[in-house]
């Protein structure tokens, strides 16, 4: 039992450091805590499920739905976003706040309307593996390696290519990065992309592992915000850690005692970690 | 500057405090539109309350229902299981939600980048509250819902009745509201939301204030989740979610001007109406409550600006001694 808990907590704990590693890069950026994160989630798991129904192949489905979430990703970054870097320091990040805030109603709104009983639940036609003695779910397995090889690559890409070096320079201080020659508000239009491309990554895994409808949004995106507070919001390794950790404290409070314990012991863990590490898990790490 | 003593700052408060006392009377007593008259000034209540610790102390909470909620339902609770009276258990409901409040506030002040974790805390605590309802089943009845009538308060129960209690709940907010404003601790607010350094500089415990501002804006927000959960006789916590009263409120509050006297009644007023009309789209509310605070925000700057020219000339007949003293430019205030 102990052991699949595990395996279930670190399924799910890969797909919130998915989810907050977006949220932590947008933040690192732009300055702009980004309300709507899990929004993006749901709005690539309800466009998977839209194509599914039109008989479109599985995967080409869930290609062209993280496509949709990428796109509407940058429709947001091009205009609100835009509004919000005009200004500075804490205006920035008001700003931000109440808009993203803004379109994650809209966007909920929206989806409840026009597709009130669609979620996406996706089967996988592949046998149950056996690892460590305990039964995994073939979906499960595929949410994990997809996870993993994503995670690693984003590591990768950060450390070592020019792109995600310049990146990480303009997180660690944006004018250094300026008298660098670098241009951070391309980068930023890149990073809200990928950040919503992984967003809506995860709504397609969500749909492996569980389902997901028009109302799963904000829970996606607290449970983000608390990852990425815990983790601190300017460390991405931080980030993946609570990530998994958080993955495994959801899996065996839910249970043993109730979902509601979930969100009881992941909000005092963030205050938690507010009062006593404000940098996060990992402080400065990047 | 004339700080206490003078009666004139409250002019405005006794000229709203009449208006909405002959409300009833305009529209003859039906129960409809006295339905909607109370859930205004059950939603002017709450803007008050946010407008002390958001519009003064630049706290953005996004817990408004859930500390309401939270009011309601330690009252509600603590009446059925020990048999007390609403009126002992609705300060107790107040006192859960100051704590609650404070604490939130307590935790970001206390470091940089406050502004962003009392908004990512808060927002979580407003999932919690909704899970911890339904979890706790055999003390909320989860999803079902508690029955509130007959529970010893039976003036919340007469359609009049209610109207007038939450009407004097108002006023009294008010009231405490620019007593609060214009005395030092005011003055330590308008410090502090210019600028929370130079404030500290100046000698203002700026982590003290803002989590005074919160526990009092959280205790009117209990005080007022509990009344209504009286007067409605049902509680749920569909009823105390996001949607249904942080984004109105939100909206209520930048619409009618942040850091003002009279923007939460304005706002409350205005979004009274709105929601009545708004109502038949069913889910589409919540877009267009979204879109509404999007478009708020990108032309709050204008909006105010237009607002506080009308508000100094009404005002200007009140007291233009403080004007002259400079109450505050209110654009700056965020």
């Amino acid at each position: 039992m102990t052991t699949s808990l595990i395996i279930d907590g670190l399924i799910y704990g890969l797909q919130l450091s998915l989810l907050a590693v977006g949220l932590t890069l947008i933040f690192g950026l732009g300055g702009v805590m980004n309300l709507a994160h899990g929004q993006f989630a749901v709005v690539a798991g309800i466009t998977a499920a839209l194509l599914m129904a039109a008989h479109v192949p599985v995967p080409l489905a869930a290609v062209l739905a993280i496509l949709a979430a990428g796109l509407l990703g940058l429709i947001v970054d091009r205009s609100l976003m835009l509004a919000a870097y005009r200004r500075t320091g804490e205006q920035r990040l008001l700003f931000g706040l109440l808009m993203t805030l803004g379109l994650s109603f809209v966007i909920e709104g929206v989806l409840n309307y026009a597709f009130p009983e669609t979620a996406l639940s996706i089967e996988m036609p592949l046998p149950a593996l056996d690892i460590l003695g305990t039964t995994v779910r073939s979906a499960s397995a595929v949410v994990a390696l997809i996870a993993i090889v994503t995670l690693v690559a984003l590591l990768v890409f950060l450390r070592e290519a020019p792109l995600g070096q310049a990146i990480r320079c303009v997180i660690q201080s944006e004018v250094g990065a300026q008298l660098c020659g670098i241009d951070p508000s391309r980068l930023r239009t890149i990073i809200f992309v990928l950040g919503t491309l992984l967003a809506g990554l995860v709504g397609i895994t969500q749909g492996l592992t569980a389902s997901i409808d028009p109302n799963a949004g904000l829970q996606l995106t607290v449970f983000a915000l608390i990852v990425a507070t815990v983790g601190g919001v300017r460390s991405i390794l931080g980030t993946m850690v609570a990530g998994l950790l958080l993955g495994i404290v959801h899996s065996f409070t839910s249970f043993y005692i109730g979902a509601y314990l979930t969100f009881i012991i992941f909000l005092v863990t963030a205050v938690a970690t507010i009062l006593v590490r404000p940098r996060g898990l990992l402080g400065n790490w990047t | 500057m004339s700080r206490g003593g003078s009666f004139r700052p409250y002019a405005p408060i006794v000229v709203v405090a009449l208006l909405l006392a002959l409300l009833p009377a305009v529209v003859g007593g039906s129960p409809f539109y006295l339905r909607l008259l109370t859930q205004m000034l059950v939603f002017m209540a709450l803007t008050v309350a946010f407008n002390l610790i958001f519009g003064h102390t630049r706290q953005l909470f996004l817990c408004l229902g859930a500390l309401a909620g939270t009011g309601a339902y330690v009252s509600v609770v603590l009446t059925m299981r020990l048999g007390l009276s609403p009126v002992l258990t609705i300060p107790a409901g107040m006192a859960a939600s100051a704590v609650v409040g404070a604490l939130f506030s307590y935790a970001s002040v206390r470091r940089g980048l406050g502004l962003m974790f009392v908004g990512i805390v808060t927002l979580a605590f407003s999932l919690t509250f909704e899970n911890l309802v339904l979890g706790l089943r055999d003390l909320t009845h989860g999803e079902t819902g508690l029955v509130t009538t007959g529970l010893g308060l039976p003036v919340m129960e007469h359609r009049f009745g209610a109207y007038y209690v939450l009407l004097a709940a108002l006023v009294l907010a008010l009231i405490g509201y620019e007593a609060l404003v214009r005395s030092r601790v005011g003055l330590a607010f308008r410090a502090l939301s210019d600028d929370d350094l130079t404030a500290a500089l100046a000698g203002v415990d700026v982590a003290r204030y803002k989590m005074l501002a919160a526990a009092l804006g959280s205790a009117l927000l209990g005080a007022t989740g509990a009344l209504y959960a009286y007067y409605n006789g049902f509680i749920s916590p569909s009823i105390f979610s996001l949607t249904a009263i942080d984004v109105v409120v939100l909206v209520m509050l930048l619409f009618g001007g942040l850091a003002t006297l009279l923007g939460p009644v304005i706002g409350g007023a205005v979004f009274t109406v709105v929601n009545e009309l708004v109502r038949p789209l069913g889910s589409l509310n919540v877009l267009v409550y979204g879109a509404l605070m999007i478009l708020l925000f990108v032309f709050r700057e204008p909006l105010v600006a237009a607002l506080t020219r009308v508000g100094r000339r009404t005002a200007a007949g009140v007291s233009p001694r403080d004007l002259a003293a400079g109450r505050s430019p209110r654009e700056k205030v965020v």
